[in-house]
């Protein structure tokens, strides 16, 4: 069930790219739409699953030492 | 020492003390250097510029100040390349484009100029592919084999290093491409801390991901070229506010108990080759022979590290280039032009839910340093060795899962640029046929000193250091 629903939100995701690549008159070839839409889905899930909390920030500290 | 060949054979260090000595002069170092260039440059092409008259002109001058007591240090009068994304001040620089044939820069990049203060000899622009990602291959070839892959994408900061046509060599890393040339090319690369060396006046891929840095034969050498480009540049507005110390003050004090983890469910996942598995079990083992306490780590959040960094650098490098492409876009080779332009479908979401995961693995990697006390964490650099040229992006025969030889670079490289941690590769040994693999440590953030005293430790357990490449000796 839940792979059956994850093919479906990548084939959605590969639908969204392929017509935003059309709007933008950006030719990108199948392949790299479907591996980007799988990718895109990954990430997806990590949001929802473990990033509720986590802020986009990088910053590099030098605290890590003992 | 009037051997030209042997002058160029020498180290940093070597050749830094012979000049002292007055045993040669940067003028003889050059001329034999650019006697190697012409020598070795048919066959490997590492450079796409070389700017022999400037750096004879510069090699005249080191000598004058070096007799008339003025020392700069290290690098003076030693004969350099960098990498052909840093601007050079009337010098050429054209990442390898077609959409930048022809430009002169009016103005060095940052470390460009710390090079010059140093009182380097810039012999030349080393090559890369274009823009630094590429989808078209240079014309440089492997010294070690000719009909393999290079490294990349500081193809030319590589090879023109196991060629012996430069001592040092500045390369960029955004997912690797220090560190892959390094392990390619028999190499010592370091992509050091996010910040701490300047970017300004780089060619940027991605500006969150994108690291300048040294490569060089050994490792010393290499602490003395970070040493010389590294530092604060209120230029670059991701530069680091970071003392910068003498990384060679304590490159000779061993590794008894320092904590070096293994992470081996990731690092050493099946894609690696049993001969590059070995010659890193080898390095753990000398290591721990040494007085390391090598510990087993365990860090799932790496698995994440793949999609989050390609998000990450499809839409910068988007950015940066959708502007160059609208004008010159007809200029770009249709592969670079593609990878360069897909980033531009993404939204703005997913590359936040990017730099929040980035976050996240970056506060995983973080917590185990602290909770396992590590200095470092040890791995292959990359997981097979230098693959021939046509089965860079092919599957792999030994591997049923699709997985090419390029896949398996960005697993073992990419996390270190995510986090922005520094990562040292050096040579680990040999294949059987003779193809050079490397091991990589990654360390805490503005800490490569301790990366060079692991590397220098085992370094002088190991002689794969001396090992010449075979097609540019005769």
């Amino acid at each position: 069930m839940a792979d059956a629903k994850g093919r479906r939100d990548t084939e959605a995701r590969r639908n969204q790219l392929a017509r935003l690549a059309e709007l933008l008159q950006i030719e990108i070839a199948d392949d790299d739409l479907a591996t980007l839409a799988t990718q895109l889905d990954a990430l997806d899930a990590l949001e929802e699953s473990v990033l509720q909390d986590q802020p986009p920030i990088l910053k590099m500290d030098a605290d890590w030492h003992d | 020492m009037t051997d030209s060949s042997a002058l160029t054979k020498l180290s940093i260090s070597a050749a830094a003390a012979a000049l002292r000595r007055g045993d040669t002069t940067a003028l003889a170092l050059t001329e034999a250097t650019l006697a190697r260039v012409n020598e070795t440059e048919p066959t490997v092409q590492a450079y796409a510029f070389v700017a022999a008259e400037s750096a004879l002109q510069a090699a005249e001058r080191a000598d004058r100040e070096l007799a008339a007591g003025r020392d700069r240090g290290a690098l003076h009068g030693i004969p350099v390349g960098v990498k052909d994304n840093c601007y050079s001040k009337g010098i050429l620089t054209e990442v390898g484009s077609k959409a930048l044939a022809g430009f002169l820069p009016d103005f060095d990049s940052t470390v460009l100029a710390n090079l010059h203060r140093a009182g380097a000899i810039l012999i030349g622009k080393t090559r890369c592919h274009e823009f630094s990602c590429g989808g078209s291959e240079p014309p440089t070839r492997s010294p070690w084999d000719l009909e393999r892959f290079p490294g990349g994408s500081s193809i030319g900061s590589g090879v023109a290093l196991a060629a012996r046509s430069a001592y040092g060599t500045i390369g960029t890393d955004t997912g690797g491409s220090i560190r892959i040339p390094a392990s390619i090319n028999n190499l010592v690369g370091m992509k050091a801390t996010y910040g701490r060396v300047s970017a300004y006046g780089v060619v940027p891929l991605a500006w969150s991901l994108d690291h300048v840095g040294p490569l060089t034969r050994r490792v010393r050498d290499n602490a003395l070229m970070l040493g010389v480009i590294a530092g604060y540049d209120s230029q670059d507005a991701n530069s680091a506010r970071v003392r910068v110390p003498d990384f060679t003050a304590a490159i000779e004090d061993g590794v008894e108990s320092l904590r070096i983890g293994i992470e081996r469910d990731y690092f050493l996942y099946p894609g690696v080759t049993d001969e590059v598995r070995a010659a890193t079990e080898n390095v753990i083992s000398a290591l721990a022979d040494l007085g390391a306490e090598i510990i087993e780590v365990s860090l799932p959040e790496l698995a994440f590290t793949r999609e989050t960094l390609t998000t990450i650098r499809l839409a910068e490098s988007a950015s940066y280039h959708r502007h160059l492409i609208r004008e010159k876009g007809h200029l770009y080779s249709p592969g670079t032009r593609a990878t360069l332009e897909l980033g531009q479908v993404l939204l703005a979401t997913d590359y936040l839910a990017a730099l929040r995961a980035r976050e996240r693995f970056r506060s995983a990697m973080k917590a185990l340093f602290r909770r396992e006390r590590l200095t470092a964490l040890i791995s292959p650099t990359i997981p097979v060795p230098a693959p021939l040229l046509p089965d860079v992006w092919r599957p792999r025969e030994d591997m049923d899962n699709g997985e090419t030889p390029t896949d398996g670079f960005v697993h073992q490289v990419y996390p270190a640029n995510l986090s922005g941690q520094p990562a040292l590769s050096a040579p680990a040994g040999f294949t059987k046929a003779g193809l050079p693999i490397g091991y990589q440590l990654t360390g805490r953030p503005f800490d490569e000193a301790t990366l060079y005293r692991i590397a220098y430790a085992y370094e002088r357990t190991s002689d794969w250091h001396q090992r010449q490449p075979p097609h540019v000796y005769r």
